[in-house]
């Protein structure tokens, strides 16, 4: 890969600056003082008999599909050309993924969703801007479930050929097409490989 | 003759080492037994004349002749090896002077005549010679003579060969006897030497550069060359600087960092070649940037061990200083990496100490002094640039705070300075940087001030006679102004700055001076240290006193900070922690707790646990302040207690208002005083070791009974005269005797607390509390020795709850408040201690048997945990009375035969109450189980019979029966339980293996009901088992776990789940350890996983177990593809990846979590 970066400065969030869904949240404290707080303010004060067991029930409830979620999702995937993940160059952005209809208001869990991402790609010439997309398209389609519909496009005005770069990530058949392409199969699986 | 001859001869045409070493062996018994006769060493020498002569003779011919000259060559050396292998066997004080004199001058010959065959033996026949007894100095200098004579064709000779020669150099040069030889012909001139270097300059070998670099340093250090042949000398090892090493395949055992030592061992030998290492050092180091970090490493490390090295620093490193350090400022001050920096700095640092002088011997202080002045005139100006502030004063603190004398001569004006920029910072950042400047200034004195006796005694003299003032206005001038700006409404970055702040004022507090007397007091005033901690208390009590609106900030770096900042303080400013207390206790009490909000609980909360953490993680030092006082390591834990009892019941009733779940104000104080004894305990042993604690036997002394005679208040009376003449409580800091104390007074707060919980209505005990004070007298009683808590009667106290009367002694199980206090105790006791409750009749007896009505579940778990400690803590042994013994048989007798009655029952009112009892029956078996008691085998075919019943119990117990063998957290040693190592191999052979045939699916003449049943129980103890222990029976398991995934006929909905929770856990198991014996079921188990997650996610029912089930069942289908070869896997993927596909979409996150991960595993699989 000996070629100049497109955008060789950008700039690059911490990764605890990243959205995540812990701090939503009361926040459990954690001061020099909290190292004996499992034991004495523990979450579940009863630990004799059957009850002690269940201390897993706080993750086990349910929770449908949110943005935060598919933000997880997309966020760890890497960019092409930096060391860092597409949520720590904000390409990728958590006010700019929509699921309609939402699935927490959803009767049924098998009607269709639609889920919206609008990539900001760093700079508006960037033309790795169609890889990412693509990128984000196949992890989305990877990790979703078969009634969800993706929709991967660039934010109004972050790009200067928005239109065709949503037109080619739209079309079906093209996607397929650039995934027949070793090159281009190689590429997405690596910059999938940073996904857990 | 003869014989030497035909030896030689041997040798010659030998070519193995073992045979050839015999040779020589022999013949050097043949000269010694002749005691070196000449006529022997004589034929000894002659015998390889035949391979000699030819070569001496006509050399050039040889050389000519290549087709018969290499094996004569070859010949010739083996010849010469006969004779060196021959020395190397021969006792060393055989040969007489004259006859080493004549093999020397032998062998020596060889490196005028022989550069082809010769060299290697002679090497190692001189070496030898050399080692003789009767070796004369000048012998060596023959030696080293006829040596230097092979000239340049030393570097054709092999690297063995060399190394060989270096080693025979070496050994000669440090040998004294022959080094003052060396010295007295030679002189300064040291003629030899020049030889030396012409012959050896070429090295290139490492093994033999490592022996060369020795033999250069020592001819430096020990010969005292003239200014010639040192300069010859610097040139020949400066040359190699900087060293490498070339990575190769065959590693040699030398590294380049051994190399760069060594060369770095010639540069700093002696201070003569200072003159020319300090240029040439600094020369390479201002090459910019060409030099990379491992070479500037290597050049800063080398010039700080000539800095350290060489002696008489006035004249050999003041006159390079000035050099040194203009080319080493810019490496800190626009250095970027962190290596060069550290070792620059360590490089000034040893300079300032240099110039200092020794710890016995002082120089003259104007050379540290013009030092220091040079560093700072070229720093001062950069504290006030904020893009260099760091950095300056990083170079400013290296050399100040060096050592004593320039911390002294220096500290005030450097202060100063930051004080005049602290007035005008150019951003809060800069502020920060001075600050932390600052900070490590006083940190920085902290510790010389610590280290201060280890140097010169003018050390102590100068940090007696310091000016002070400086140090006294820093709160007022510096910090104080500081923080008042910042404090209101900090931003991030303020934030950091006011941390900043506290450190300081935790640093400034811990400072301390030496009083004219030589004793060390606080250096700040007691007005002072208590406006500081009064400003830090401010900021951790400001949570409860703002209201929820005022303090909506999550983020408590700063509290935190002030939680570190005041643990410091307190610990030299031992006041300061009453300060604290008292603030904390006005601020709480100014409360009403009778029906608190969420968010003033948690405050309350935080405040406690800080209020816990400040007093109790660090055991207090004892420094005078500017009042004399008095001091016990254990202050601040007395001062906790007594205040936190003083504090509870902060409200009268326990609240119900927030459900059974959320704690109340008054279940954080016993929080605190729980976690105030596990702070305290981890403090002593991380002061004196865990061993040291545990080793330490307390006799027997009934502290129950000195605590009869103490008023309810001790605590608050030995808080008021704390360390008072004769009180037990005046100890050092470092006695281990202050955890014995720590206990003891621990035990009274246990007392206290059981006295008021046992009083009579539940009052302020909610059930919160009960636990946390249950635990706690478990932690308290546990960490007691047996003897102790045989003498302080604690297993009497477990139903008395330390109550004076004796009248009114629990008698039977009661209500939860009862139960878990004695679980308290009984929890914590040694299974010695406990021996008075097994009498017939006696508490064991009447706490384990009987089925007594219960209110709430809860109580059937206490009682169940009860069960568990009694049956299990029971130590039986020869002396043990038999009726003790049958006790104990009574009680397992008691629940195999209700066991039996009750499952019997075809149609029983209340599964509730049956399970609750059956709870307890089963954990008294485990308990009894754990320490493999043999009269639990009795119960087994009971247990057996009664799970296979085909009524509703009898459900309900094979569901159970894992019970037994189930990780109980009171069944651990660290509870004193008697826990055998392999009590879970011996339950599950005993109680789970029998049933592993009549379980299995249609076995001939088995009921399918009793075959389900005994699935159940084999399922549920297996679950609870490591896989090992059940590791030879997967035959048979396996076919069970996949029936329980498919069949749930016959079982009620909450057995049948639980059944199939059990195998899908066996399963992940089993596919985790040996997979490869599912192989065979892969359809079942594929299948029936997929079967498992389909029919519980189409459930309307939801619940945590179906929940669980989901997502184990995905957790198998994930495991699958990993584990076993495609071709056996491809036939399932399709449908898998359909079922896991949807799976994804599962309303629970961490299901859907697991089938993401499920899903990529069977994406790798090609269809």
């Amino acid at each position: 890969m000996e070629r100049d970066l497109e955008n060789a400065n950008p700039t690059i969030l911490n990764v605890s600056q990243l959205p995540s869904r812990q701090r939503k949240g009361p926040a459990t404290r954690h001061g020099p003082d909290s190292k004996c707080d499992s034991i004495v303010f523990p979450q579940h004060h009863w630990p004799f008999g059957s009850s002690s067991s269940s201390d897993e029930g706080d993750d086990d409830g349910e929770d449908p599909v949110d943005a935060q979620d598919i933000y997880d999702l997309i966020s760890t995937i890497s960019d092409p050309e930096h060391p860092h993940t597409l949520g720590q160059l904000s390409v990728v952005r958590l006010p700019d993924i929509h699921l309609d209809p939402s699935p927490a208001v959803l009767p049924d869990p098998d009607s269709l969703i639609t889920v919206l991402v609008e990539l900001t790609p760093t700079i508006n010439h960037c033309s790795l801007a169609t890889v990412i997309g693509l990128a984000v398209r196949c992890r989305l389609e990877q990790t979703l479930p078969p009634n969800y519909r993706v929709d991967v496009r660039m934010k109004v005005g972050s790009h200067a050929q928005d239109d065709q770069v949503n037109k080619q990530l739209g079309d079906k058949e093209r996607v397929a097409a650039a995934l027949e392409n070793d090159t281009l199969q190689r590429m997405v699986d690596k910059m999938l490989e940073t996904c857990a | 003759m003869a014989q030497f001859k035909q030896w030689a001869l041997e040798y010659v045409l030998s070519d193995d080492e073992p045979a050839q070493l015999e040779i020589t062996k022999k013949a050097a018994k043949e000269i010694e037994s002749s005691r070196a006769s000449s006529t022997v060493v004589g034929n000894w020498a002659a015998s390889v004349q035949q391979w000699m002569t030819p070569a001496s003779a006509d050399d050039d011919k040889m050389e000519d002749d290549d087709g018969g000259g290499s094996g004569d060559i070859i010949a010739r050396a083996k010849a010469l090896g006969f004779l060196a292998g021959t020395l190397e066997a021969l006792d060393k004080s055989v040969l007489r002077s004259d006859q080493v004199l004549r093999l020397i001058g032998f062998f020596g010959a060889m490196f005028s005549y022989d550069h082809k065959a010769g060299i290697t033996a002679s090497a190692k026949a001189l070496r030898q010679l050399y080692s003789m007894k009767n070796f004369k100095p000048n012998m060596g200098i023959k030696i080293l003579d006829d040596v230097c004579k092979i000239k340049e064709d030393f570097r054709l000779q092999v690297a063995v060969t060399r190394l060989e020669i270096y080693e025979l150099f070496l050994g000669l040069i440090q040998d004294p006897a022959v080094s003052s030889e060396l010295k007295h012909k030679y002189g300064s001139s040291c003629g030899f030497v020049v030889d030396l270097l012409q012959v050896c300059q070429n090295e290139r070998d490492p093994r033999n550069l490592m022996v060369w670099f020795k033999i250069l340093a020592l001819l430096i250090k020990d010969y005292d060359p003239s200014t010639e042949v040192t300069e010859e000398l610097f040139k020949v090892f400066s040359a190699y600087f900087p060293i490498s090493l070339r990575s190769s395949a065959t590693p040699i055992g030398i590294t380049a960092d051994d190399l760069k030592e060594a060369v770095r061992g010639c540069f700093s030998a002696h201070h003569r070649v200072a003159d020319l290492a300090f240029p040439f050092l600094i020369q390479k180091l201002d090459q910019g940037d060409a030099v990379t970090v491992a070479v500037k490493l290597d050049i800063l490390k080398t010039i700080q061990a000539c800095i350290e090295q060489y002696e008489n620093p006035q004249a050999n490193i003041v006159p390079h200083v000035e050099k040194i350090w203009n080319s080493l400022k810019y490496e800190v001050r626009n250095g970027e990496v962190k290596e060069t920096i550290d070792a620059t700095l360590d490089v000034l640092r040893t300079i300032a100490r240099k110039l200092d002088g020794t710890k016995t011997y002082k120089l003259d202080v104007s050379l540290l002094k013009s030092y220091v002045d040079l560093v700072s005139r070229d720093c001062r100006d950069d504290l006030a640039n904020p893009t260099y502030t760091k950095q300056a004063g990083l170079l400013l603190m290296t050399v100040i705070s060096a050592n004593i004398r320039a911390y002294v001569l220096y500290n005030a004006s450097f202060i100063d300075t930051i004080r005049q920029n602290l007035r005008q910072p150019k951003s809060p950042s800069h502020t920060r940087d001075l600050l932390l400047l600052l900070n490590s200034l006083l940190k920085t004195r902290m510790e010389l001030f610590r280290d201060r006796q280890q140097g010169h005694s003018d050390d102590e003299d100068s940090l007696r006679t310091e000016s002070r003032a400086h140090l006294d206005t820093l709160f007022h001038d510096v910090y104080l102004p500081v923080w008042t700006d910042k404090i209101k409404g900090p931003v991030s970055e303020e934030k950091d700055v006011l941390k900043q702040v506290i450190q300081g004022l935790a640093l400034l507090v811990s400072q301390q001076v030496l009083q004219p007397d030589g004793s060390a007091v606080l250096l700040c005033s007691g007005s002072v240290c208590s406006d500081i901690c009064s400003l830090l208390i401010s900021t951790i009590t400001k949570g409860l006193t703002l209201s929820s609106n005022d303090n909506a900030t999550e983020d408590t770096a700063v509290e935190d900070e002030a939680v570190l900042g005041l643990r410091t303080i307190v610990m030299n400013y031992t006041k300061g922690y009453s300060e604290l207390a008292s603030r904390v206790k006005a601020e709480i009490k100014s409360r009403d707790w009778a029906n608190p909000s969420g968010y003033s609980l948690d405050a309350l909360k935080d405040l406690l646990s800080r209020f816990t953490f400040i007093g109790c993680s660090e055991i207090p030092s004892n420094i005078a302040t500017d009042t004399p006082r008095q001091f016990s390591p254990l202050q601040h834990f007395i001062t906790l207690t007594a205040s936190l009892l003083e504090l509870f019941p902060l409200s009268p009733y326990c609240e119900s208002t927030r459900g059974d779940e959320g704690a109340s104000a008054n279940s954080h104080v016993i929080s605190s005083l729980h976690a105030s004894i596990i702070w305290f305990r981890d403090a002593c042993e991380a002061k004196y070791g865990k061993k040291a604690l545990a080793l330490d036997p307390s006799g027997s002394q009934d502290w129950l009974d000195e605590f009869k005679r103490l008023p309810e208040d001790w605590l608050l009376q030995i808080q008021r005269d704390v360390g008072a003449a004769g009180s037990a409580l005046a100890l050092q800091g470092d006695d281990p005797e202050v955890y014995r104390q720590f206990l003891k007074l621990g035990l009274f707060v246990v007392r206290s607390l059981y006295r008021s919980a046992s009083a009579g209505a539940r009052g302020p005990w909610d059930e919160t509390a009960l636990v946390q004070l249950s635990q706690m007298a478990a932690l308290v009683v546990g960490r007691l020795d047996e003897t102790l808590q045989v003498s302080c009667n604690l297993a009497y106290e477990a139903f008395n709850f330390f109550r004076d009367t004796t009248g009114l002694l629990l008698q039977t199980p009661s209500d939860l408040l009862n139960g878990l206090l004695t679980l308290g105790i009984l929890q914590g006791l040694w299974p010695g201690a406990m021996a008075g409750l097994y009498n017939p009749g006696g508490f064991a007896e009447r706490f384990t048997s009987g089925t007594p009505s219960f209110n709430t579940s809860r109580e059937s778990d206490i009682r169940a945990a009860i069960g568990a400690i009694l049956a299990n803590k029971f130590k039986s042994g020869p002396s043990t009375p038999a009726q003790e013994v049958e006790v104990l048989k009574r009680v397992l007798d008691f629940w195999g035969d209700w066991l039996k009655k009750e499952t019997a029952d075809p149609s029983p009112a209340d599964s509730t109450t049956f399970r609750a009892h059956c709870t307890t029956a089963l954990n008294v078996i485990a308990g009894a189980a754990a320490r493999q008691e043999p009269h639990v085998l009795t119960l087994i075919p009971a247990l057996h019979q009664a799970a296979s019943t085909p009524t509703p119990n009898g459900e309900i117990l094979a569901a159970s029966l894992g019970l037994i063998i189930k990780q109980n957290p009171l069944l651990t040693t660290e509870n004193h339980a008697i826990v055998r190592r392999f009590h879970k191999q011996w339950a599950y052979a005993h109680l789970a293996k029998p049933l592993l045939q009549s379980a299995q699916p249609g076995s001939p003449g088995s009921d399918p009901l009793a075959a389900t049943r005994c699935r159940v129980a084999v399922l549920s103890i297996v679950a609870n088992c490591p896989f090992t222990v059940y590791q030879d029976d997967l035959a048979p398991l396996i076919r069970l776990l996949v029936t329980a995934l498919g069949h749930r006929a016959g079982l009620s909905d909450e057995t049948a789940w639980s059944q199939t929770v059990a195998a899908l856990e066996v399963l992940v198991e089993v596919l985790g350890s040996e997979p490869e014996a599912l192989t065979g079921h892969l359809r079942a188990v594929i299948g029936g996983a997929t079967g498992v997650y389909q029919e519980c996610a189409a459930a309307q029912k939801k619940g945590v177990v179906r929940t669980l089930c989901r997502r184990l069942a995905l957790q198998v289908l994930g495991a699958v593809p990993g584990r076993f070869e495609e071709r056996h896997v491809r036939a399932y993927a399709p449908p898998t990846q359909r079922v896991l596909a949807v799976a994804c979409g599962d309303p629970v996150r961490r299901v859907r979590e697991v089938a993401r991960a499920a899903r990529g595993s069977w994406a790798k699989v090609v269809v």
